[in-house]
């Protein structure tokens, strides 16, 4: 791993309305919490206790960067999203864990696309990756729609089933390139962004 | 061309749609007052995204050639087609017309 491609990207990543700071082992209550509640029911299953939480959060390999989503106004938790698989030499990566577990302190904020947007600055701009690859239970619809809308490509079922919110599902493996970042995703992350700034609380994260 | 009554139909379809994605106790109240963004909204933008997957593909299928919602004319507007139903119903039929 190139430390010092890397290590810029272990420092908080502002953003508008939320900022990407990295996950410390203080976070395993929290983001138990959410990795146990409804919402995230379509993740893979996870720690079952703090202690088992906090044990992974000291276990992430330097292969991976894992964030916690933070409103940029009240400095308040709101989520979790992450980096893995990153591959310098391959000069790819695979964006994970995005789940927005408070999601009432998010109201009206583009706390979901801005995350994301901040994410895929990491991987393309900062450590210059080329494409990032993904998976989704097949019941997670809503989000399929939202990475596919983001300018991810389908490429189809993976061979690999896993067990997710009680039953076996396909996966479905996303694909984004450098190429479409650019074109498709950016503008659109930055239209949905520029939406909230014409919102009833568009004064509220300045 | 999309007259008012067929476009609050493709909206409300829209949002039919939607609460069969969401869970128990996150499905939201379709009818033209619903706020679709902004901090009096039900409506997270996980959930705004698919609204407006669902309300594109219709429309274009509609109209026989792809419709975008989120250019940036449309959120350059004074009052931003997203902000509810009614202004996204007019919206649509507002589309429909220039591309008539």
């Amino acid at each position: 791993m190139n430390d010092a491609l890397i290590e810029p990207c272990r420092r908080v990543q502002p953003g508008q309305f939320v900022r990407l700071r990295p996950i410390r082992l203080g976070d395993a209550e929290l983001t138990l919490g959410w990795r146990m509640s409804r919402r995230a029911a379509l993740l893979n299953a996870g720690a079952q206790s703090v202690g088992e939480q906090a044990n992974w959060i000291s276990r992430r390999p330097v292969g991976e960067l894992n964030y916690i989503i933070e409103t940029t106004a009240e400095g308040v938790s709101v989520g979790t999203l992450s980096l893995v698989e990153i591959d310098l030499a391959g000069r790819g990566a695979e964006p994970a864990r995005f789940l927005i577990g408070e999601e009432e302190r998010c109201r009206g904020l583009p706390a979901a696309v801005e995350a994301l947007k901040l994410l895929y600055g990491v991987a393309f701009d900062q450590l210059g990756l080329l494409s990032l690859s993904g998976c989704l239970a097949q019941d997670n619809r809503r989000m399929l729609k939202w990475h596919k809308y983001m300018g991810m490509e389908e490429v189809g079922l993976l061979e690999r089933r896993a067990y997710i919110n009680g039953r076996e599902q396909g996966l479905i493996g996303l694909r984004l390139s450098r190429a479409d970042y650019t074109e498709v995703t950016l503008p659109r992350m930055n239209r949905l962004i520029a939406l909230a700034t014409r919102g009833p609380n568009a004064n509220k994260e300045s | 061309m999309i007259e008012s009554e067929e476009a609050q139909e493709i909206v409300f379809d829209a949002l039919r749609t939607l609460n069969g994605e969401l869970p128990e106790g996150e499905k939201v109240e379709v009818g033209p007052g619903l706020t679709l963004f902004g901090v009096d909204s039900p409506i997270d933008s996980l959930a705004l995204v698919s609204l407006i997957v669902d309300i594109e593909a219709a429309v274009s299928e509609r109209l026989g050639h792809e419709v975008v919602l989120t250019d940036d004319r449309a959120m350059s507007r004074d009052v931003v087609p997203f902000s509810n139903v009614q202004t996204l119903t007019d919206y649509v039929v507002e589309l429909s017309k220039e591309q008539h």
